[in-house]
């Protein structure tokens, strides 16, 4: 999957994943079971939980965070990361 | 008709106790039934006839949707959802931490109880189409395994999030792919977004919910949302019958469309993009 793009552009390049509050997080786990994409992964420790596999995140899909009950879940500004996507695009098509 | 009302218990957030205070003053301002959500789940007879008899109005306090997961369970028909922590955000002002509501609480509990008796009693209407979106005829077809996702031809772009767009005199209709809807399964409720609401491209324009999954509607264009298809919030799973075609979701006025097709694909693009995805899962 790391060598997919989105929208033409390397989805490694684009830094869009959620990010997890481990101030709110209870590790109930809801949005790990959610996530057919395996982006979240259980571990033993204090953060019971990790984001790791970022890439696999479908860019613009916000849909774990609906799953989160103590909206612990937080994703990048959309707007931003489309500027990103563009500015990408328009470098590879100056090319 | 009769309602019934389902909402979460309340036992261990703020915001379940806003759920349970909405659902004892739903019941009161529209005559509805209160379902417990605990017995729904261990005793789902005791409400067969209720629930088979009217429709449902869910509050759920937080995003587990703890009330929607127990209706979805018995299959019950979902007329109306709340969702406590959403309102609260809206409010701009966050709750009180304690179980036990104070002033902020109640005031937010009957708000949110004007607003569903304001809607419900507001009649459905369902404005003459503007614009003839003729039905599509020929596809193209991805195969993967048993599975065939069907494609429009003509008329139709796409973003990679698979919703599409077709556009006609500047009012666009939006909805999801063949390959999306097979996904998702059978498509339970449709939560749309705000009539009116402005809405930028790649912005949320509502979500889908099925047995399987959540699914946020990725706008594929910017602009207000114009109307809201009746016919799929009376029956959501028009959705999984005719994606492209009855089953469509939104209609939105345009407002940045020259710079919106920038970032859509064609039929052909979206057909690429299916065939990834599917050999990927």
């Amino acid at each position: 999957m790391s060598d997919t793009t989105f929208m033409g552009v390397p989805r490694v390049k684009i830094p869009w994943f959620p990010t997890i509050n481990y101030e709110k997080c209870n590790f109930c786990m809801e949005c790990d079971t959610f996530c057919p994409h395996h982006v979240f992964e259980r571990r033993e420790g204090d953060h019971k939980l990790v984001v790791a596999s970022p890439n696999h995140c479908v860019v613009f899909c916000r849909a774990c965070s609906k799953t989160c009950g103590p909206d612990a879940l937080s994703f990048p500004s959309k707007p931003e990361i489309i500027a990103l996507i563009k500015q990408i695009r328009d470098g590879e098509a100056a090319k | 008709m009769k309602r019934a009302i389902l909402s979460c218990n309340g036992l261990d957030k703020p915001e379940g106790s806003v759920a349970r205070e909405v659902a004892i003053r739903a019941a009161g301002a529209t005559g509805g039934e209160i379902v417990c959500p605990v017995l729904l789940n261990r005793a789902p007879a005791r409400y067969k006839k209720l629930l088979g008899e009217n429709s449902l109005i869910v509050v759920d306090g937080c995003s587990t949707r703890c009330a929607s997961k127990v209706a979805a369970q018995v299959a019950a028909r979902v007329d109306r959802k709340i969702l406590v922590s959403d309102a609260v955000k809206a409010s701009g002002r966050p709750l009180d931490s304690t179980l036990n509501l104070g002033a902020g609480g109640l005031v937010l509990a009957q708000t949110i109880v004007d607003e569903l008796v304001r809607n419900l009693n507001t009649p459905a209407t369902t404005p003459e189409p503007a614009t003839v979106f003729e039905q599509p005829t020929e596809f193209l077809t991805v195969t993967h395994d048993k599975f065939e996702f069907r494609i429009p031809v003509v008329d139709y772009l796409f973003n990679e999030n698979d919703v599409w767009v077709r556009v006609s005199d500047d009012v666009a209709r939006v909805g999801i792919s063949d390959y999306m809807q097979q996904k998702l399964t059978d498509i339970s409720y449709f939560d749309p977004p705000k009539a009116d609401g402005t809405v930028q491209q790649f912005g949320e324009l509502g979500s889908l919910e099925s047995s399987k999954a959540v699914f946020e509607v990725i706008s594929p264009a910017s602009g207000t949302v114009a109307s809201v298809n009746p016919a799929v919030i009376a029956n959501p799973g028009l959705i999984n019958e005719d994606p492209y075609g009855g089953g469509w979701l939104v209609e939105m006025n345009l407002t940045n469309w020259s710079q919106d097709l920038e970032l859509l694909i064609d039929p052909a693009a979206y057909a690429e993009v299916v065939k990834r995805k599917a050999e990927e899962e």
